[in-house]
Protein backbone atom coordinates (compact mmCIF):
# COMPACT_ATOMS: atom_id res chain seq x y z
CA UNK A 1 0.00 0.00 0.00
CA UNK A 2 2.80 2.32 0.86
CA UNK A 3 4.17 2.68 -2.64
CA UNK A 4 4.81 6.41 -2.77
CA UNK A 5 5.43 8.04 0.59
CA UNK A 6 5.40 7.10 4.21
CA UNK A 7 2.21 7.81 6.08
CA UNK A 8 4.15 10.22 8.30
CA UNK A 9 5.44 12.20 5.32
CA UNK A 10 1.99 12.36 3.79
CA UNK A 11 0.50 13.49 7.10
CA UNK A 12 3.12 16.24 7.24
CA UNK A 13 2.24 17.38 3.71
CA UNK A 14 -1.46 17.43 4.54
CA UNK A 15 -0.90 19.30 7.79
CA UNK A 16 1.28 21.99 6.19
CA UNK A 17 -1.16 22.44 3.33
CA UNK A 18 -4.18 22.68 5.62
CA UNK A 19 -2.61 25.21 7.96
CA UNK A 20 -1.33 27.35 5.10
CA UNK A 21 -4.53 27.31 3.06
CA UNK A 22 -6.75 27.90 6.10
CA UNK A 23 -4.85 30.96 7.18
CA UNK A 24 -4.44 32.42 3.71
CA UNK A 25 -7.96 31.68 2.50
CA UNK A 26 -10.00 32.28 5.64
CA UNK A 27 -7.74 34.07 8.10
CA UNK A 28 -8.23 31.31 10.67
CA UNK A 29 -5.48 29.46 12.52
CA UNK A 30 -6.04 25.81 13.23
CA UNK A 31 -3.84 23.76 15.50
CA UNK A 32 -3.60 20.00 15.72
CA UNK A 33 -5.24 18.56 18.80
CA UNK A 34 -7.81 16.06 19.96
CA UNK A 35 -10.93 18.10 19.41
CA UNK A 36 -14.18 16.11 19.42
CA UNK A 37 -16.62 17.29 16.79
CA UNK A 38 -20.02 18.63 17.76
CA UNK A 39 -23.32 17.44 16.38
CA UNK A 40 -23.84 20.09 13.71
CA UNK A 41 -21.36 19.04 11.05
CA UNK A 42 -20.60 19.49 7.39
CA UNK A 43 -18.44 17.28 5.21
CA UNK A 44 -16.71 18.03 1.95
CA UNK A 45 -15.11 15.26 -0.04
CA UNK A 46 -12.83 15.06 -3.06
CA UNK A 47 -11.53 12.08 -5.03
CA UNK A 48 -8.22 11.86 -6.81
CA UNK A 49 -9.08 10.37 -10.17
CA UNK A 50 -5.69 10.31 -11.86
CA UNK A 51 -2.26 9.49 -10.51
CA UNK A 52 -3.37 8.29 -7.09
CA UNK A 53 -6.21 6.12 -5.89
CA UNK A 54 -7.28 8.01 -2.82
CA UNK A 55 -9.59 10.67 -1.47
CA UNK A 56 -9.64 13.40 1.15
CA UNK A 57 -12.57 14.21 3.38
CA UNK A 58 -12.91 17.24 5.61
CA UNK A 59 -15.54 16.89 8.32
CA UNK A 60 -15.92 19.99 10.48
CA UNK A 61 -18.18 21.78 12.90
CA UNK A 62 -20.56 23.85 10.80
CA UNK A 63 -19.84 26.93 12.93
CA UNK A 64 -16.13 26.70 12.13
CA UNK A 65 -16.73 26.44 8.38
CA UNK A 66 -19.29 29.25 8.63
CA UNK A 67 -16.75 31.50 10.37
CA UNK A 68 -14.16 30.72 7.72
CA UNK A 69 -16.72 31.36 4.97
CA UNK A 70 -17.77 34.64 6.57
CA UNK A 71 -14.18 35.83 6.75
CA UNK A 72 -13.61 34.93 3.11
CA UNK A 73 -16.81 36.52 1.80
CA UNK A 74 -16.58 39.49 4.22
CA UNK A 75 -20.03 38.74 5.54
CA UNK A 76 -21.13 38.46 9.16
CA UNK A 77 -23.72 35.84 8.37
CA UNK A 78 -23.41 33.30 5.63
CA UNK A 79 -26.09 31.51 3.66
CA UNK A 80 -26.18 27.78 3.11
CA UNK A 81 -25.04 28.48 -0.43
CA UNK A 82 -22.04 30.51 0.83
CA UNK A 83 -21.11 27.70 3.21
CA UNK A 84 -21.18 25.07 0.49
CA UNK A 85 -19.37 27.26 -2.01
CA UNK A 86 -16.64 28.17 0.44
CA UNK A 87 -16.17 24.59 1.67
CA UNK A 88 -15.80 23.22 -1.85
CA UNK A 89 -13.33 25.86 -2.98
CA UNK A 90 -11.36 25.54 0.25
CA UNK A 91 -10.91 21.77 -0.19
CA UNK A 92 -10.18 22.28 -3.88
CA UNK A 93 -7.32 24.65 -3.08
CA UNK A 94 -6.12 22.41 -0.26
CA UNK A 95 -5.96 19.44 -2.62
CA UNK A 96 -4.05 21.49 -5.14
CA UNK A 97 -1.41 22.27 -2.54
CA UNK A 98 -1.26 18.61 -1.55
CA UNK A 99 -1.02 17.43 -5.14
CA UNK A 100 1.73 19.96 -5.82
CA UNK A 101 3.74 18.73 -2.86
CA UNK A 102 3.14 15.13 -3.93
CA UNK A 103 4.40 15.97 -7.41
CA UNK A 104 7.56 17.43 -5.91
CA UNK A 105 8.07 14.26 -3.90
CA UNK A 106 7.12 11.59 -6.46
CA UNK A 107 7.01 13.23 -9.93
CA UNK A 108 3.52 11.75 -10.29
CA UNK A 109 0.92 14.22 -11.58
CA UNK A 110 -2.31 13.82 -9.67
CA UNK A 111 -5.70 15.04 -10.78
CA UNK A 112 -8.83 15.37 -8.71
CA UNK A 113 -12.47 15.93 -9.44
CA UNK A 114 -14.89 18.56 -8.23
CA UNK A 115 -15.62 18.44 -4.48
CA UNK A 116 -18.94 17.30 -3.11
CA UNK A 117 -20.57 18.82 -0.04
CA UNK A 118 -22.77 17.12 2.54
CA UNK A 119 -24.60 18.25 5.65
CA UNK A 120 -23.60 15.90 8.46
CA UNK A 121 -21.04 13.14 8.19
CA UNK A 122 -20.16 11.36 4.97
CA UNK A 123 -18.17 8.16 4.52
CA UNK A 124 -17.03 7.43 0.96
CA UNK A 125 -18.18 4.05 -0.28
CA UNK A 126 -15.57 1.36 -0.87
CA UNK A 127 -12.89 3.28 1.02
CA UNK A 128 -11.46 3.15 4.48
CA UNK A 129 -9.82 5.86 6.57
CA UNK A 130 -6.06 5.40 6.63
CA UNK A 131 -5.50 8.22 9.10
CA UNK A 132 -7.23 11.27 10.52
CA UNK A 133 -5.69 14.64 11.36
CA UNK A 134 -7.68 16.50 14.00
CA UNK A 135 -7.74 20.26 14.41
CA UNK A 136 -9.27 22.92 16.60
CA UNK A 137 -9.60 26.67 16.37
CA UNK A 138 -9.37 29.15 19.23
CA UNK A 139 -13.11 28.72 19.92
CA UNK A 140 -12.68 24.96 20.40
CA UNK A 141 -14.47 24.14 17.19
CA UNK A 142 -13.05 21.17 15.37
CA UNK A 143 -12.20 19.81 11.96
CA UNK A 144 -11.06 16.35 10.91
CA UNK A 145 -9.09 15.83 7.73
CA UNK A 146 -9.40 12.19 6.74
CA UNK A 147 -7.21 10.39 4.23
CA UNK A 148 -9.16 7.57 2.63
CA UNK A 149 -7.76 4.72 0.58
CA UNK A 150 -9.57 2.02 -1.34
CA UNK A 151 -10.56 -1.02 0.69
CA UNK A 152 -8.24 -3.90 -0.29
CA UNK A 153 -10.95 -5.77 -2.21
CA UNK A 154 -11.92 -2.56 -4.05
CA UNK A 155 -8.39 -1.60 -5.02
CA UNK A 156 -8.27 -2.98 -8.54
CA UNK A 157 -7.35 0.22 -10.36
CA UNK A 158 -4.19 -0.58 -12.28
CA UNK A 159 -1.57 2.10 -12.69
CA UNK A 160 -2.61 4.09 -9.65
CA UNK A 161 -0.82 4.52 -6.36
CA UNK A 162 -2.00 5.22 -2.89
CA UNK A 163 -0.72 8.51 -1.60
CA UNK A 164 0.76 7.01 1.50
CA UNK B 1 -7.55 53.61 -17.60
CA UNK B 2 -8.05 50.29 -15.86
CA UNK B 3 -7.35 47.04 -17.64
CA UNK B 4 -10.50 44.94 -17.92
CA UNK B 5 -10.30 41.42 -16.59
CA UNK B 6 -12.74 38.61 -17.38
CA UNK B 7 -12.76 36.11 -14.53
CA UNK B 8 -13.61 32.49 -15.37
CA UNK B 9 -14.11 30.39 -12.26
CA UNK B 10 -17.00 28.37 -10.91
CA UNK B 11 -16.33 29.62 -7.39
CA UNK B 12 -17.86 32.92 -6.27
CA UNK B 13 -15.22 32.96 -3.58
CA UNK B 14 -12.51 33.45 -6.19
CA UNK B 15 -14.42 36.37 -7.65
CA UNK B 16 -14.58 38.00 -4.21
CA UNK B 17 -10.88 37.33 -3.60
CA UNK B 18 -9.92 38.75 -7.01
CA UNK B 19 -12.01 41.87 -6.48
CA UNK B 20 -10.27 42.30 -3.10
CA UNK B 21 -6.74 41.96 -4.32
CA UNK B 22 -7.30 44.06 -7.45
CA UNK B 23 -8.62 47.03 -5.46
CA UNK B 24 -6.24 49.95 -5.87
CA UNK B 25 -4.48 48.37 -8.84
CA UNK B 26 -4.76 49.11 -12.55
CA UNK B 27 -7.12 46.16 -13.05
CA UNK B 28 -10.88 45.79 -12.67
CA UNK B 29 -13.17 42.79 -12.99
CA UNK B 30 -15.24 43.47 -16.11
CA UNK B 31 -17.05 40.17 -16.41
CA UNK B 32 -17.48 36.96 -14.53
CA UNK B 33 -18.10 33.56 -16.12
CA UNK B 34 -18.77 30.39 -14.17
CA UNK B 35 -17.80 27.87 -16.85
CA UNK B 36 -15.52 27.36 -19.81
CA UNK B 37 -18.51 27.28 -22.14
CA UNK B 38 -19.73 30.66 -20.83
CA UNK B 39 -16.25 32.13 -21.27
CA UNK B 40 -16.09 31.06 -24.91
CA UNK B 41 -19.53 32.56 -25.51
CA UNK B 42 -18.78 35.82 -23.69
CA UNK B 43 -15.22 36.52 -24.83
CA UNK B 44 -16.14 38.29 -28.07
CA UNK B 45 -18.76 40.47 -26.41
CA UNK B 46 -16.64 41.44 -23.39
CA UNK B 47 -13.35 41.91 -25.28
CA UNK B 48 -11.31 41.87 -22.05
CA UNK B 49 -7.69 42.92 -21.82
CA UNK B 50 -7.01 39.80 -19.78
CA UNK B 51 -8.76 36.56 -18.86
CA UNK B 52 -8.18 34.63 -15.65
CA UNK B 53 -9.08 30.98 -16.09
CA UNK B 54 -9.63 28.27 -13.51
CA UNK B 55 -8.95 24.69 -14.59
CA UNK B 56 -11.31 22.37 -12.72
CA UNK B 57 -14.86 23.44 -13.46
CA UNK B 58 -18.07 21.63 -14.15
CA UNK B 59 -18.37 20.85 -17.84
CA UNK B 60 -15.48 21.94 -20.03
CA UNK B 61 -12.26 22.46 -18.10
CA UNK B 62 -10.30 25.71 -18.24
CA UNK B 63 -7.46 24.38 -20.37
CA UNK B 64 -9.85 23.28 -23.13
CA UNK B 65 -11.71 26.59 -22.91
CA UNK B 66 -8.45 28.57 -23.09
CA UNK B 67 -7.34 26.58 -26.12
CA UNK B 68 -10.62 27.28 -27.96
CA UNK B 69 -10.51 31.01 -27.13
CA UNK B 70 -6.88 31.24 -28.27
CA UNK B 71 -7.60 29.44 -31.55
CA UNK B 72 -10.15 32.06 -32.57
CA UNK B 73 -8.48 34.96 -30.72
CA UNK B 74 -4.70 34.44 -30.94
CA UNK B 75 -4.07 37.75 -29.19
CA UNK B 76 -6.10 36.81 -26.12
CA UNK B 77 -4.13 37.17 -22.88
CA UNK B 78 -5.09 34.31 -20.63
CA UNK B 79 -3.65 33.67 -17.18
CA UNK B 80 -4.48 30.38 -15.51
CA UNK B 81 -5.40 30.67 -11.83
CA UNK B 82 -5.58 27.24 -10.36
CA UNK B 83 -4.53 24.98 -7.55
CA UNK B 84 -3.07 22.60 -10.17
CA UNK B 85 0.15 24.55 -10.80
CA UNK B 86 2.49 21.67 -11.48
CA UNK B 87 3.43 18.84 -13.82
CA UNK B 88 1.56 18.11 -17.02
CA UNK B 89 -1.11 20.72 -16.28
CA UNK B 90 1.47 23.48 -16.10
CA UNK B 91 3.17 22.23 -19.29
CA UNK B 92 -0.10 22.05 -21.22
CA UNK B 93 -1.04 25.58 -20.18
CA UNK B 94 2.25 26.84 -21.60
CA UNK B 95 1.89 24.76 -24.77
CA UNK B 96 -1.51 26.14 -25.70
CA UNK B 97 -0.27 29.71 -25.35
CA UNK B 98 -1.55 30.98 -22.03
CA UNK B 99 0.49 33.87 -20.64
CA UNK B 100 0.98 32.90 -17.04
CA UNK B 101 0.04 30.67 -14.18
CA UNK B 102 -0.96 31.75 -10.68
CA UNK B 103 -1.31 29.21 -7.93
CA UNK B 104 -4.22 29.35 -5.50
CA UNK B 105 -4.32 30.75 -2.87
CA UNK B 106 -2.95 33.87 -4.55
CA UNK B 107 -1.84 37.23 -3.23
CA UNK B 108 -1.86 40.70 -4.74
CA UNK B 109 1.82 41.13 -5.49
CA UNK B 110 2.05 37.82 -7.32
CA UNK B 111 -1.14 38.43 -9.28
CA UNK B 112 -0.23 41.93 -10.43
CA UNK B 113 3.24 40.79 -11.46
CA UNK B 114 1.89 37.91 -13.58
CA UNK B 115 -0.82 40.14 -15.09
CA UNK B 116 1.82 42.70 -16.04
CA UNK B 117 3.99 40.05 -17.66
CA UNK B 118 0.98 38.66 -19.55
CA UNK B 119 0.16 42.07 -21.01
CA UNK B 120 3.71 43.09 -21.87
Amino acid sequence: MNSALTKEKLAQILDQALQDVTERTAGVRLHQGEQPLGEDLCTVHITFDKGFSTSLTLCADTSLLARMAGNSFHEETVTAEDLEEFSKEYLNVLCGKVAGAMFQATQVSAHFGTPTFYHGRYEPEGQEAQFVLTYADEHSKGAHLIHHVACPQEDSAAGKEDLG
Amino acid sequence: MSKRVMVVDDSRLVRVQLEDVLKGTDYEVAAYCRSGEEAIEQYGAVKPDLVTMDIIMKGMDGLDAAEIILKSNPDARIVMISSLAYGDTFERAKAIGTRGFVEKPFHQEQLVRVFGEALS
